[in-house]
């Protein structure tokens, strides 16, 4: 009975036991694997771990995986370029609903059409949650030259955001501190104008200039690859404010900027132009190319890999390829546009032709024969190993593994010099046409232009009969018949330098709206658009030559007449190749400049008291 | 108790001893599998009168005791009313001999059933069916620490009938046979995907919006991760609590209601009994599943030349286009029919490349249910138990199997099985103490193909509606399987989702008097969930990429006609043949070429302990008095590691891949704290009173707002009881009123709302030769975040008429969730973050809930017994912010509410100004045509019968390319402003926008009806929502979703506006790029989908073998029953594949499908056979 009263007492006071004995902090749990704001910017290391989570948002490169978004993908490609055997991407024309992301993932808030970011201020918040830790957490924690370096950090990217968020919207508000969500007068306000938050973005673009480290390791952010983003952004909104009548002083002044921070990269002595064309985009390993400032590795063992090869590989069909206005941009090896040129081939389109007379870069870009995976039968093979070619066209052996979907490793680069001189110089000859700058000089088109032009050819190319193009001489400048006659002939070459340099990087769109050339875009005004190269289908595509082929396959004589095959004139089917089922965009206007924010947005400000001013040219 | 046994084979007597039996029969278990019962030759008589004294004067009464489906009853206490100590009990044939006195009056008593007084006359023979208890308002209910008599309840609180709603069926777990049985209790069967846990809401769908709105699931007392781990043949009893004060005494995870489940102890007399049951079901869609063929190609090609295509394909892998279509118009009537699952994708006859356009197009209509879908997949349960009393000690053992199959024809495997062991047991120590121990051990095992690349993003059963009726499976004409989804299921190794459960627990009663008591009891679980994907390459013909050209063995071009036939080039059919390239297509990184395995443990410690006084004072004053303190902790670890390049595709293991090698794991804990304490006061039986008093505490919320109180009181009056209602007292047995109101305080929430967390991970930049970690934006946060409360008043009737032959229960409440935690109000996007939560919002829930049974065995025999339900909860938005977007959730919003147009009818050619082809025109609108979208480009319209100025809708036109025109939706201008517009989206402007509809279930029901006689019995459940809506979604419900895909119901491709069916229901086709709410399909009332229905979820016919047969051979109940689950379905959804209980997004609680409605595992239904066996 001893043990039983025992028992019973126990059990009694079992309970008061658990009440008093719990340990205080029974309930104290904080996250076990989570990192807490407080506690963290403790050094610079935190700060570093931090700053990482920037770069897969701005430094694309080829994306990862699939993701079209800023990457070289054909089939998201938006310029005059490129045209698919369909109705051609419309603009939009309706103000959205609403014109809000929350996605946070790199690159993932995009607007096609403007190859910007959309109404989504997470990025900023981000810029401005790390400039205000660095001054009010971190900064007893570290040195004056880390306290300089990581703001300029910092700043760039706020910079970067801002002007890229003004690129598609232009007036934003501008947020210089976190917004806190009890502070609704700073949170509603308006959009600034787009002149002050580009003034914002100067000053910090400034004080990354000026404080930055100029080495920081490899493939990180350092002061070169800023000043190369930054060369890049003040020539947008330069230009931009330039050709759009906007405020000359401000486009004075970041012209003036642009042509610095370009200037400082390439005084620098760090980067030259050593290696051919096609090694830039189609390299497993960019580390030795001297060209590219910064470029982001693609690697198999650590499963980071792209698609932008599988594209390009003749399996994996393009819904967009390069048409004959792109084909007819690219110079005669002699320097001269088609019309003008001594070339023997000169006046011909056909792809064999056009290897061997055109701008080497022709040679890099595309496929040297025919193929029916491009809607115009000129395959884009840019970004594709030169190797490419042994697997495309009947009876070559399958493209290897590694060239399809989403096992492309090949190094992206992210930023390069060419750029850089060509932002470098296109700066100098607005400043010196439209704002009493010095005059252009032949030395600054050689260490620009002309350095491009005489980059090193590959041993490929040599053994087709490519050259390299003449240089560009200021005392005979082309004279082209298509130039625009409100640009003058040497803006046009650069011009031109641009669109044959970055075909299908994510400029031509960019800089047609920032010369207000967004009527290009209209596919109505020339023919050459919905035209491929010259083919002779007999000789070059037999294949095509079928039952299959008549009252399909067209092609346009030099004359413009169409032929299209009956079934008895295989011989007849040579001429320019008519892109099958091309149809021109929906009409458009001038608001195509700028993106439209969300009707459901504007309606939030007025329910609070609030006004949000409607992008221009939309209602 | 005298027992006379004759010589058996099976069972000899010293085996009768419960403990050697018992041993003995898990040994024969194991050897022979269960139940392999021999009919044993057996002459004998149970009990032989003559065995005993007769005394004189005294007459020998014999008699069977049975319930009221005619099973023998044993246990059954029999006395004389007279004499109570002179009786004896029935044997377990429900037989009984008692010598009495003449023209005695005999009293049956059994728990669980109404005792009935008989007087014996001059009969010999008296045989009794005694009526179950559970009308009867002194039936013991289950209740928040403790029980209480049903009659004495003052709040919401339901019990559900084990026998009639869980077994026998064919159903797999719990959560499926509780749907439809109590009013208030919402269970959904969103998808048929076996092993899918039914979503489960107590009164309405919501309790918050940010939490988790489920109800808390309590097996003794203890919570359990997953209802489908419980055998319902272990279950005792279900209560489910509903209202504040019967939840409250559960504090912190009971705010959306407590379902409480208690699980069979030792049997109740001095004996072994065994039980066995099994259920042999087979299953099949509910509805044939009926795709569109070629008319859904003329549907796609339609909206590629309204596109404005030229000339018109459809570029996708398998291409249509006119040409192709033609030809397919040709393949139907010629081989439509005629070719089967086995006949292979042949050159010529089924498809044809294009060497122009690059593209391959396909010929033959392929049906993707003969090659995917499983039909009439078997099930199979089986459960056996011991349970019995061996003195002081009770005992109950019970073991259960079940193998579920999938329905995912070419898998290796796809199933869903689960294996339960029980074992409680107790011992009575001494009048004082009694210990109990029970351990319970639980294995679930989902069992799928590991297909991944793209099904693992969206499932097996999205591909069986992806792709249109040209898409091949199968093989080609070499007889190597083309690559797909069919292939690609047939080729994955199985993945398996296991799940071990393992509870242990420990508990004492010590009775310090006879009235007053403490329980304890300890429980820890351990779950452990593992995860295997065992990968493989895939190598097929690839018909994603182009194809080549094919030869013979001479290297020569071989052509082909179209019907297949290999010809000479010069025949007038022939074309080159093609063949696509036979390869693996999984590269060496890339899904599903990797092995993984996650492993992820969960522990909980629960201590229950909690005092109770009974204090009865003269005068009829009861009280009882409660306390006791309630801590539960749970932690969490996972890991995983995956290898990727297997080396080895039959037996892909960890050793036997060679790519790179990738892992991670997490951590998580959580603790609650309670300390509780209830007085429940009883005047007469006729005032009733509660209160609950309870002091939580929670790791979620700072440290300085994670304690509060959260009270309760309760009261009922029963009126029946008065003198001033004896008149109504031979009709009315009972009758209650009884209100309530409580607060509870729900924390189910994430554990660090309160914190700034920064995510840290790999990222995807490399440098140096490495991925780079990266250390996220501190996420934006309210620190002093704090519970939400659920408040709920609730009124109710309990009635009970004519010997409880009829029961009414009537509820209403009003359920307010305040504090709730939601997006603080106001924020723009350019805070730059989704808005941090803070307690800033509030909803309530109204409802009612109506209960009718109805119990009754007529003299003949018959037992008739009808249970019927329904109940309504509508939850309104109380408290958002300042919010008045009809988008977002505005004050008076109503859950679930759907805004849209009302549609007036399709437009035809005659509404629009014609060109000289026959075209409507396209005009770019003036401010006189409209003043709202001036500038605006549409189809001119004629102007109305008498002049009126025609409504453009301009406003809807979300594509650049759409343009309304004949055939196209035509809305109403409800405000009659002449212009069609949402408005500004707002409350008070909204255009020509009204509610349409609500998605939330409303009247739902249930309706069981059962019938017995003479051991046959029949019952039918029927169940059913009165009204819900939802908007359609994805390919299957909207038209030209896109087209490009082009899979499309039949009754869809077979009903859209042409010219030449103007009067078709669906509109002229048009690709909607792939949204569903925008040009045609905007939100309207023609197009909403009416969700109601009432399903006959349960038919069943059982006979009970007689027991003269059955005491032979030792057995004392046999039933053979056969029943039809979710046989008939009445829903108004016409021919659309979709299922009536269908929620877009949703498979099962914790699982989510693909976003479009219908594309997962189709709903089956089952046909199913078993036997219920008790020896």
């Amino acid at each position: 009975m001893k043990f039983q009263y025992r028992f019973k007492y126990l059990i009694l006071l079992a309970p008061l036991f658990v009440a008093f004995s719990c340990k205080q902090d029974l309930l104290d749990r904080m996250p076990l694997t989570t990192i807490v704001d407080e506690g963290f910017w403790r050094n610079e290391a935190d700060i570093r771990l931090y700053s990482i989570g920037f770069y897969e948002n701005y430094f694309i490169g080829y994306n990862t995986v699939q993701v079209e978004n800023y990457a070289p993908y054909p089939n998201s490609n938006f310029s005059d370029d490129m045209v698919s055997n369909s109705t051609q991407t419309n603009f939009e024309n309706i103000v959205p609903a609403s014109r809000v992301s929350t996605a946070t993932g790199p690159g993932a808030s995009w607007l096609v059409q403007h190859y910007g970011p959309t109404w989504n201020f997470y990025w900023v918040r981000k810029t401005n949650i790390f400039i205000d830790r660095l001054e009010n957490v971190a900064k007893p924690n570290l040195t004056e030259e880390e306290y300089n370096h990581w703001t300029a950090v910092a700043r760039f990217f706020r910079g970067l955001e801002y002007s890229m968020l003004v690129s598609v919207f232009g007036d934003v508000p501008y947020f210089d501190r976190v917004v806190e969500d009890t502070d609704l007068d700073y949170m509603y306000k308006d959009r600034d104008d787009r002149g002050l938050v580009m003034d914002h973005v100067y000053n910090d673009f400034e004080y990354v200039l000026a404080n930055m480290r100029l080495d920081d390791g490899n493939q990180v952010l350092n002061r070169y690859i800023a000043a190369a983003f930054i060369s890049r952004r003040m020539l947008f909104e330069g230009t931009f404010l330039h050709y759009h009548g906007g405020d000359g002083t401000r486009a004075e002044k970041y012209l003036a900027l642009a042509a610095r921070a370009a200037e400082f990269v390439m005084n620098s002595g760090e980067y030259s132009f050593s290696n051919d064309y096609k090694s830039l985009f189609a390299s497993e390993d960019l580390s030795t190319n001297n060209e590219v400032l910064l470029y982001r590795t693609y690697d198999e063992a650590l499963l980071v890999r792209h698609s932008v090869i599988a594209r390009q590989n003749g399996s994996g069909p393009p819904s967009k390829a390069a048409n004959l206005d792109f084909i007819k941009a690219f110079l005669c090896v002699d320097g001269e546009p088609w019309q003008n040129s001594t070339e023997p081939a000169a006046s011909s389109f056909s792809i064999a032709d056009l290897v061997a007379s055109r701008d080497s870069r022709f040679e890099a870009t595309f496929l040297d024969f025919a193929n029916n995976t491009a809607p115009s039968l000129l395959l884009t093979t840019k970004h594709a190993p030169r190797d490419i070619v042994n697997y495309i066209g009947p009876g070559k052996p399958p493209v290897p593994a590694e060239y399809l979907f989403s096992v492309n490793t090949t190094d992206a680069p992210v930023i390069r010099l060419a750029e850089v001189v060509l932002n470098w110089i296109e700066a100098k000859a607005v400043l010196a046409e439209h704002y009493g700058g010095m005059a252009v000089s032949q030395a600054e088109l050689d260490r620009s232009i002309n350095a491009i032009r005489s980059r090193p050819l590959a041993p490929e190319a040599i053994a087709k009969g490519v050259r390299k193009t003449a240089p560009l001489s200021l005392a005979a400048l082309p004279d082209d018949p298509g130039r625009d006659s409100d640009v003058s002939p040497l803006m046009w070459e650069i011009r031109r330098e641009r669109r044959v340099e970055f075909y299908m990087e994510r400029f031509r769109l960019l800089d047609l709206k920032r010369w207000k050339k967004m009527h290009y875009m209209d596919f109505s005004t020339k023919p050459d658009y919905f035209l491929g190269p010259w083919i002779d289908f007999e000789v070059e595509m037999p294949a095509l030559i079928a039952p299959a082929s008549i009252g399909v396959l067209q092609v346009q004589k030099e004359n413009g007449t169409v032929v299209t095959y009956n079934g008895s004139n295989a011989s007849d089917m040579v001429g320019f190749y008519v892109i099958r089922g091309a149809v021109n965009r929906q009409p458009f206007g001038d608001e195509v400049y700028l993106a439209p924010i969300g009707e459901r947005q504007i309606i939030e400000y007025e329910e609070l008291g609030y006004t949000l001013t409607q992008t221009v040219n939309w209602r | 108790m005298i027992r006379k046994y004759k010589n058996n084979l099976i069972f000899p007597l010293w085996l009768r001893h419960p403990f050697k039996r018992l041993k003995m029969f898990f040994g024969l278990s194991i050897v022979l599998g269960f139940a392999t019962q021999v009919m044993a030759d057996d002459d004998g008589r149970t009990q032989s009168a003559a065995a005993l004294d007769i005394v004189l004067q005294e007459q020998v009464i014999r008699g069977t005791i049975t319930d009221r489906l005619g099973n023998p009853l044993s246990g059954v206490t029999i006395v004389l009313k007279d004499t109570p100590s002179r009786g004896t009990t029935s044997d377990e044939n429900g037989r009984y001999t008692l010598s009495v006195p003449e023209n005695s009056v005999l009293i049956f008593s059994s728990v669980g059933h109404n005792s009935q007084e008989v007087s014996v006359g001059n009969r010999r023979e008296i045989n009794i069916a005694l009526e179950d208890a559970e009308t009867a308002m002194d039936e013991v209910v289950v209740v928040g620490y403790g029980t209480q008599k049903k009659s004495h309840l003052t709040g919401a609180v339901s019990t559900i009938n084990i026998e009639d709603n869980l077994q026998g069926r064919a159903i797999a777990d719990i959560g499926r046979g509780l749907q439809g049985v109590s009013p208030g209790l919402n269970v959904r069967t969103p998808s048929g995907d076996v092993g899918s846990e039914a979503p489960i809401r107590i009164r309405g769908m919501i309790g918050s919006l940010n939490g988790e709105s489920t109800p808390l699931i309590l097996l003794d007392n203890v919570e359990i991760p997953n209802i489908q781990m419980v055998n319902a043949d272990d279950v005792a009893s279900i209560t489910v609590l509903k209202d504040a004060a019967a939840t409250s005494i559960y504090g912190a995870k009971a705010a959306m209601g407590v379902i409480l489940i208690t699980t069979k102890d030792g049997a109740k007399q001095e004996d072994v009994e065994f039980s066995y049951s099994n259920n042999f079901s087979f299953q099949d869609p509910w509805k044939e599943i009926e795709m569109a063929g070629s008319a859904g190609i003329r549907y796609s090609l339609d909206t590629y030349i309204r596109n404005g295509n030229n000339p018109v394909y459809i570029p996708i892998f398998v291409s249509a286009g006119e040409e192709s279509y033609e030809r397919t118009l040709e393949w139907e009537a010629k081989y439509g029919g005629k070719l089967g699952v086995d006949d292979p994708w042949t050159y010529g006859r089924d498809w044809y490349f294009d060497p122009v356009l690059n593209r391959r197009f396909g010929v033959r209509i392929y049906d993707p249910v003969d090659y995917l879908l499983n039909r009439w997949a078997p099930t199979k349960q089986h459960n056996l138990s011991a349970s019995g009393t061996s003195g002081n000690t009770t005992f109950h053992i019970g073991l259960s199997t079940m193998d579920q199959s999938g329905m995912i024809k070419p898998a290796k495997e796809d199933s869903f099985g689960r294996r339960t062991a029980t074992i409680r047991l107790s011992n009575k120590v001494n009048d004082k103490l009694t210990l109990r121990a029970g351990t319970m051990f639980s294995q679930t095992d989902r069992r799928t193909p590991f297909i991944a690349t793209n099904e693992q993003a969206h499932g097996f059963w999205y591909y069986m509606y992806r792709w249109h009726s040209l898409w091949p499976h199968g093989y080609d004409e070499s007889g190597d399987p083309l690559r797909g989804t069919w292939y690609e299921a047939q080729q994955a190794n199985t993945e398996s989702r296991k799940t071990d459960y393992l509870n242990l627990n420990l508990g004492a009663t010590v009775d310090f008097t006879n009235n007053w008591k403490a329980e304890i009891d300890y429980s820890y679980w351990n779950q452990e969930y593992k995860r295997t994907q065992p990968g493989t390459i895939y190598t097929a013909r690839n018909i994603w990429v182009a194809p080549s050209p094919r030869v013979d063995e001479s290297g020569n071009p071989v052509y082909m006609n179209r019907d297949g036939e290999v010809v000479p080039s010069t025949d007038p059919g022939a074309s080159r043949a093609y063949d696509f390239p036979m390869e693996s297509y999984s590269a060496n990184t890339l899904n599903p070429n990797y092995y993984q395995r996650n492993v992820s443990n969960f522990y909980r410690h629960t201590l229950n302990a909690y005092t109770v006084y009974d204090l009865n004072l003269d005068g009829g004053h009861d009280f009882k008095f409660t306390g006791g303190i309630n801590l539960s902790t749970y932690d969490g670890a996972s890991q995983w590691g995956r290898i990727d390049d297997l080396i080895d595709i039959v037996n892909p293991q960890f050793n036997f891949a060679v790519g790179t090698q990738t892992t991670g794991g997490g951590a998580s804990w959580e603790a609650q704290l309670g300390y509780f304490t209830r007085v429940n006061y009883a005047y007469k039986d006729k005032y009733l009173l509660e209160a609950n008093l309870r002091y939580d505490g929670t790791s979620k919320f700072p440290t300085d707002l994670r304690w509060r109180w959260f009270p309760s009181f309760s009261a009922g009056w029963v009126a029946s009881e008065e003198p001033f209602m004896q008149w109504s007292s031979s009709a009315l047995d009972f009758f209650k009123i009884r209100g309530s109101w409580g607060t509870v305080g729900d924390q189910a929430v994430s554990s660090s709302l309160y914190l700034a967390t920064m995510g840290s991970a790999l990222s995807d930049w490399i440098s140096d030769g490495r991925l780079r970690n990266y250390v996220g934006t501190p996420s934006p946060v309210y620190a002093d975040i704090t519970w939400q409360d659920i408040t709920t008043l609730n009124l109710g009737i309990d009635a009970y008429f004519w010997n409880n032959r009829i029961g009414v229960v009537v509820d209403w409440y009003q359920r307010d969730t305040e504090n709730m935690l939601v997006p603080s109000p106001g924020v723009a996007p350019t805070y730059g973050a989704s808005a941090a939560l803070g307690n800033f919002g509030s909803l309530r829930t109204r409802g009612w809930e109506f209960e009718l049974t109805y119990n009754h065995r007529f003299q003949n025999g018959l037992g008739v017994n009808v249970a019927a339900n329904i109940s309504d909860a509508v939850t309104t938005i109380t408290k958002y912010g300042d919010t008045r977007s009809i988008d977002s959730w505005y004050v008076g919003k109503t859950y679930g509410e759907i805004w849209g147009y009302e549609t007036d009818r399709l437009y035809q050619l005659d509404d629009f100004v014609l060109d000289g082809n026959g075209n409507p025109t396209l005009i770019t609108l003036t401010s006189a045509d409209s003043e709202q979208y001036a500038g605006g480009r549409a189809n001119e319209l004629k102007p109305g019968p008498n002049g009126e100025k025609p409504v453009y809708q301009v406003a809807l036109q979300n594509s650049s390319n759409f343009f309304f025109g004949p055939g196209d939706v035509k809305f109403k201008d409800l405000d009659g402003d002449g212009e069609l517009t949402p408005g500004a989206r707002l409350v008070d402007d909204h255009g020509d926008l009204r509610v349409i509809g609500n998605s939330t279930p409303r009247y739902t029901y249930g309706f069981r009806l059962g019938l017995d006689y003479k051991g046959v019995d029949f019952s039918m459940f029927l169940q059913g929502v009165g009204s819900r809506q939802i908007w359609r979604s994805g390919q299957l419900l909207i038209p030209g979703f896109r087209p490009s895909e082009m899979s499309m119901p039949k009754v869809i491709a077979e009903d859209y506006w042409t010219e030449d069916n103007p009067n078709a229901f669906y509109p002229a086709a048009y690709g909607n790029g792939g949204v569903s709410t925008t040009n045609n399909f905007q939100p309207q009332t023609r197009y909403l989908l009416d969700m109601s229905y009432l399903r006959v979820k349960n038919l069943t016919v059982g006979y009970s073998l007689p027991r003269s047969l059955l005491s032979k051979v030792g057995v004392s109940s046999t039933r053979i029953y056969t029943s039809l689950e979710n046989f008939f379905t009445f829903d108004n959804l016409g021919g659309l594949p979709v299922d009536p209980e269908e929620i877009p997004g949703v498979v099962g609680e914790g699982f989510s499908g693909h976003s479009w409605a219908g594309a997962k595992a189709p709903m089956f239904k089952s046909f199913s056979f078993g036997l219920q066996l008790n020896f």
